[in-house]
């Protein structure tokens, strides 16, 4: 079961890393927005923070390896991402999950911006970060409303579905 | 808000200090430019296969803001084709032109005469025959009636009538007119008559002359036709002979009366001290 956890996490990595290269970026412009990061965010929300921060590790790096700013950056921001989404997830409503995902990208996003404008690279600024906020949240919330769901309904399959239950399954329930 | 457990604080934090860790790392120097190499040389390969399913989407998409704009560059561009296109037919009239000129010149050689190029400008009937052509050039050019036109490979006709800056030349395919011309192979002298683009009926003076399939003929020797001799009539395709022993071959034009562009006339005789440059046989001095 963990070994096909894996196996999907990486297709999914590689997958959404593909798309964002022929797709999103060429498209989005100079918006930072990246499917990825969006995805990280999915998968926290439907799995929990442990889940999202390995997950937003391992794509990061990948991401970060397979560009030219330095490596660590995407790594560092979107564990953050995976852990704060994570620590969100409590089994809400779809709507809230995609505002919650597409706020968290935007400001990941802004936050990566302005780590590459400290270490001078990319061209980055912190002025952009600032302005491109509001237009990469609207993006991101449109990916999210796709992402989402599509996560939720993957990551609920019984091949995929984590071998002990996560914290956002369990429901207390107050007797007194 | 839910609370990270302490395993997962510690896990988090790990994760932070190894990504800061590869950051110091690769701003310190290229430790990890091997491993950039890598991975780019595989995420590209990946991206080249995926671009190749999805390059048509994206540039669908990219292209739909800009579909005003591109309706006025397709309009430039179209605008730049026609202009190029029109170089290219231009420059294509030169080349013939030039190939033309080069036969001409050939002409002027082998005739020991000045040869006058002039374009056909207006062809149809005149003059009250039905196969005449008008060139742009005329007496002032040296021009006079009576003298041979020809493209260069064959008789073209006679100049009919002649102004300052055109003449009119009477084509040796129309229906009243009769070429003087000779076989080449039997001696044998006749006359071409034409039959517009279906060439000419030559009828020699010797009923019983042997005339073949393949003759050459050329315009009679000098005296015996209005045109200059030894210009290449046609050649003879068929051979009939009547029940009166009367012998009459067919004969398709050198000069096809239905394509002339540039074509040249003999100047015998004349002086174009006013008008354009001549061409002059091989040997003589070129000029006027």
């Amino acid at each position: 079961m963990r070994y096909l956890r894996s196996v999907a996490a990486l297709a999914a990595i590689l997958t959404v890393s593909a798309l964002q290269a022929a797709l999103i970026s060429p498209i989005a412009g100079s918006l930072p927005v990246s499917l990825p990061a969006v995805l990280v965010a999915c998968v926290a929300l439907a799995d929990g923070a442990a889940v999202g921060m390995t997950f937003g590790f391992i794509a990061g790096l990948i991401a970060d390896l397979g560009s030219s700013h330095p490596a660590g950056v995407l790594a560092l921001t979107w564990t953050c991402l995976g852990v704060v989404c994570g620590m969100a997830a409590t089994a809400r409503s779809l709507r809230e999950d995609v505002l919650t995902a597409a706020t968290g990208v935007a400001l990941t996003g802004a936050a990566s911006s302005v780590l590459l404008a400290v270490v001078h690279s990319g061209g980055a600024s912190t002025w952009g970060a600032i302005r491109d906020l509001a237009p990469c949240w609207v993006v991101a919330a449109a990916l999210s409303c796709a992402l989402v769901p599509l996560t939720r309904a993957f990551l609920n399959n019984s091949a995929l579905r984590a071998a002990h239950p996560v914290l956002n399954e369990v429901r207390v329930v107050n007797r007194g | 808000m839910r609370q990270l457990t302490r395993r997962q604080r510690i896990a988090a934090l790990a994760l932070i200090a190894t990504a800061l860790c590869f950051l110091t790392l690769d701003l310190g120097g290229g430790a990890l430019r091997t491993a950039h190499n890598g991975v780019r040389g595989a995420l590209g390969s990946l991206y080249r296969g995926t671009d190749g399913v999805l390059g048509p989407v994206r540039r669908f998409v990219q292209g739909i803001p800009s579909a005003g704009s591109n309706q006025s560059r397709v309009d430039v561009l179209r605008h730049e084709n026609a202009v190029l296109r029109g170089e290219l037919a231009a420059a294509a009239a030169d080349r013939s032109t030039h190939d033309q000129l080069a036969t001409l010149q050939l002409a002027a050689d082998s005739t020991g005469m000045r040869v006058m190029p002039a374009r056909v400008i207006a062809l149809g009937p005149g003059q009250g025959f039905d196969w005449t052509v008008t060139l742009d050039a005329g007496t002032a050019d040296g021009v006079r009636v009576g003298q041979s036109v020809t493209d260069g490979d064959g008789l073209v006709g006679r100049v009919l009538h002649a102004d300052r800056s055109s003449s009119v030349v009477l084509l040796c395919a129309d229906p009243g007119s009769g070429v003087g011309a000779r076989d080449l192979r039997t001696g044998q002298i006749g006359v071409a008559t034409g039959h517009g683009a279906a060439g000419f009926t030559f009828l020699p003076l010797n009923p019983a002359a042997k005339i073949q399939v393949g003759d050459h003929l050329a315009t009679g020797p000098t005296g015996s036709t209005s045109y200059v001799s030894d210009l290449s009539v046609g050649v003879v395709i068929s051979v009939r002979t009547s029940a009166d022993g009367t012998t009459r071959a067919d004969v398709v034009p050198t000069a096809s009366p239905t394509a002339l562009d540039l074509v040249g006339v003999l100047l015998a005789g004349t002086d174009n001290s006013t008008g354009r440059v001549a061409l002059a046989p091989a040997g003589s001095p070129a000029g006027r």
